[in-house]
């Protein structure tokens, strides 16, 4: 008899991987415990104050630290190059809300387009097919808003969007109107926000502050408005916020035994659960079982294979700005409300293979900071001060942004490992981050950007610029990070080739789980999240299943 | 529940958009709230930041970086959030009229504009003739001194800054949404006027 408390499940994360399992586990009946970094926010904590949340990050990560480097010859650089959130909910709590399906084809990107020279292409192992039911799922659960017919191009889907489109703004008219010139099939994002009262949350009001911002009034879909509170309502669940996992501990008899993780104050405490699940993202995750070794896996837990924290995918994007004879109105409503889908399909005769989604993008207009630190460069000014300055924050309201959401290639050698020297605010080997740009992502990225600029003139530009932030004019000009991470703990059916199996199971330990976007072999031109969550629905039915079997 | 009832709930009852305007405040917040006087710059100091943010976001037909009360917003961030910055502001300022002195023989402030955009332009491109030796380097002082009069001319006012909104006003910017209740589908098209945080109808 063990002389501690066992749960059923310690699942590590609670953003959209992990809050979609233990809103699941709990609902089965099982005793689950989850961790999660930084603390338990409620609506009154946000608010749409751009210096306090973005510009100087006191809400959502502050002490976060990574280290970024080019390749292992180039020299480390020390700073916040991801964008997440250390709360619960984690890093859907400040998601912008972007629902997609992805097409068919992005399951399997190697047999679709072959092998590609420096590029580490792979299959899923699971179809579109597999996961359909699953997205339909996830798009019922968060209430997306949209419209089932508008993309010709989106993947088949049984059932419509839960909720009508959300009405855009000025700016995205003029992107519908000019995409419709160009001959292309614009149509509403669909957006995981209230387009109307739903799952016992509000409407959404239009407010403006969504994506890097909490939602004050629960209209955003997260795993902190839709999961935790169904998870804590059974009882069933110990939410334990300001739990830093540093190890994932290994039994005698080859499986997880318990979690160590260290509270606010850096106190260490113990956890002992039959099932582990890991959902810390695709940096948080190959960071944990990295610092988790032990006789057995002496490069990191669940890591004979080597490829823990490798692959890492990021997306790159493609960003014009530009502005219009009359009020744009960026500043309201979501971060996109019209999308086109007619580039997205791999043409390797456009000079590159895979493509992306392309989209109104309001990232750098919806408030003047992030307009007047982050939306400049790239603008043709002779001076960043001066009357120069002025003219162009006076721009503001006139302004508008496309973007590309366009699929890299996954390398190998572009990974995340523990940093040697660099500590974080834990006192733990920092995340470091290795990564530079494919050739192809450099050829889609300027391709793309042409795309933008054509797309702003056919929409009555009057200054259009490509938005330093994001573009990629050179093979040297790498991103040292991204909102969007995938890859470093690959699913696969080969052991040797993949983390984990077709069930995010590790290959490895048996009762080791990996849930989140980690698993991706590869990154799809859409936002990842609905992708996340349905495979959080698809692999927590098996999970499930398999529990009643007693199997586990 | 629709938007209007939302509203309303929230007026009556008190619920989120309420309790955002209850949000505990960041430090420099409550002290920009409690006194704009001198914190951290010497009266000195205070002119010669004044006169810079002044050439960053120069006054035209419309107000500009000194009629925001920029300093005041660098002040409160150098006490607080930004206290590891004033070794830089400190040593930046005494090169900068030291580059001042050599080139006109005046200190900064008593420049003229045309003066003054020469000196900040050889600070800018780091080319800066009498610039003392030391750890702090001349682009550096510029970026960081350009950064915080951006954010002093564009944050909240409730941070030191923006002084009646002039900021906001200048780039077409209403306020926070959420703040203001949110904008209905004809306000996202023009088709109805908003209100912004100062109470105009635009």
């Amino acid at each position: 008899m063990p002389t501690h408390e066992e749960f059923d499940v310690c699942v590590i994360g609670t953003g959209a991987g992990g809050g979609v399992m233990i809103e699941q586990l709990t609902a089965a009946g099982l005793r689950v415990v989850a961790l999660q970094r930084g603390p338990f926010l409620k609506p009154s904590d946000f608010d749409d104050d751009e210096l306090r949340t973005v510009i100087r990050d006191q809400v959502f990560s502050p002490d976060q630290i990574e280290t970024y480097r080019y390749d292992a010859k180039s020299p480390t650089e020390t700073g916040k190059f991801s964008m997440t959130a250390h709360c619960v909910g984690g890093t859907m709590t400040h998601w912008a809300a972007w629902s997609w399906r992805f097409r068919p084809d992005d399951f399997h990107v190697l047999s679709t387009d072959g092998p590609v020279a420096g590029a580490s292409l792979a299959d899923w192992p699971i179809t579109y097919d597999e996961l359909e039911p699953f997205y339909e799922r996830a798009e019922w659960e968060f209430g997306v808003a949209g419209d089932a017919a508008g993309n010709p191009f989106a993947s088949p889907r049984k059932k419509g969007y839960p909720n009508p489109a959300h009405p855009g703004r000025t700016a995205s008219a003029r992107i519908a109107r000019a995409a419709r010139k160009l001959g292309y099939h614009p149509f509403p994002t669909p957006m995981a926000i209230n387009s109307q009262p739903y799952g016992g949350r509000p409407e959404c009001v239009y407010g403006g502050a969504c994506q890097q911002y909490g939602c004050s009034i629960n209209a955003k879909a997260t795993t902190l408005s839709v999961c935790i509170p169904k998870a804590l309502a059974t009882g069933k669940l110990d939410l334990r916020p300001q739990a830093m996992a540093r190890e994932i501990t290994l039994g005698k008899d080859g499986r997880a035994r318990s979690v160590r993780y260290l509270d606010d104050k850096r106190a260490e405490h113990e956890v002992f659960a039959r099932q582990i699940v890991v959902a810390g993202n695709a940096f948080g995750t190959p960071h944990l079982l990295l610092m988790s070794t032990s006789g057995s896996f002496p490069q990191g837990l669940a890591n004979g294979s080597g490829l823990v924290g490798r692959n890492l995918t990021f997306h790159h994007a493609a960003a014009v700005n530009f502005t219009i004879d009359e009020p744009a109105r960026s500043f309201a409503a979501l971060e996109t409300h019209v999308a086109l889908d007619d580039l997205h399909a791999s043409d390797a005769r456009r000079g590159f293979i895979r493509g992306g989604v392309v989209a109104e993008f309001n990232m750098l207009m919806k408030q003047p900071l992030a307009f007047a630190l982050t939306g400049l460069p790239g603008y043709p000014a002779t001076r960043t001060w001066g009357s120069d300055l002025k003219d162009y924050l006076r721009k503001f309201p006139h302004a508008i942004g496309a973007v590309g959401i366009l699929e890299d290639l996954p390398m190998e050698e572009n990974r995340v490992d523990l940093d040697p020297s660099i500590k974080d605010h834990y006192g733990l080997p920092a995340p470091r981050l290795t990564h530079r740009q494919h050739p192809n992502d450099i050829a889609m990225n300027r391709w793309f950007t042409t795309r933008l600029l054509d797309l702003a003139d056919a929409a009555g530009a009057v200054d259009k610029w490509s938005a330093a932030a994001f573009a990629l004019p050179n093979e040297r000009a790498a991103m040292k990070g991204s909102a969007h991470f995938h890859g470093t703990c690959r699913m696969g059916d080969d052991p040797k080739r993949s983390v984990i199996d077709r069930w995010c199971r590790s290959h490895e330990v048996e009762n080791l789980w990996i849930v989140d976007s980690s698993v991706f072999p590869t990154s799809g031109g859409y936002n990842p999240t609905l992708t996340i969550l349905a495979n959080a629905y698809r692999v927590v039915d098996h999970f499930v299943h398999e529990a009643k079997r007693q199997n586990l | 529940m629709t938007r209007r009832e939302f509203m309303l709930r929230s007026a009556v009852y008190g619920s989120s958009l309420w309790m955002l305007l209850n949000t505990p405040r960041p430090r420099a917040l409550r002290a920009a709230q409690e006194t704009a006087r001198r914190e951290v710059l010497s009266e000195a100091e205070w002119k010669t930041v004044e006169a810079i943010t002044g050439r960053i976001i120069p006054t035209d037909h419309e107000p500009g970086a000194i009629e925001a009360n920029c300093v005041n917003f660098i002040d409160k961030a150098l006490a607080h959030e930004d206290a590891k910055m004033k070794p830089l502001y400190k040593k930046g300022l005494a090169g900068l009229d030291a580059v001042s002195k050599r080139r006109f023989a005046k200190p900064f402030v008593d420049l003229s504009s045309a003066q003054q955009d020469e000196i900040l332009a050889a600070l800018e491109s780091g080319k800066a003739a009498g610039w003392p030796r030391g750890d702090a380097t001349a682009g550096e002082f510029f970026t960081t001194v350009r950064e915080h009069t951006l954010i002093g001319f564009l944050a909240d006012p409730k941070y030191g800054g923006n002084r009646d909104y002039v900021g906001w006003k200048v780039v077409g910017y209403p306020g926070g949404g959420h703040h203001l209740g949110g904008y209905s589908p004809a306000q996202l098209i023009g088709k109805e006027k908003i209100k912004t945080a100062w109470g105009e109808e635009v």
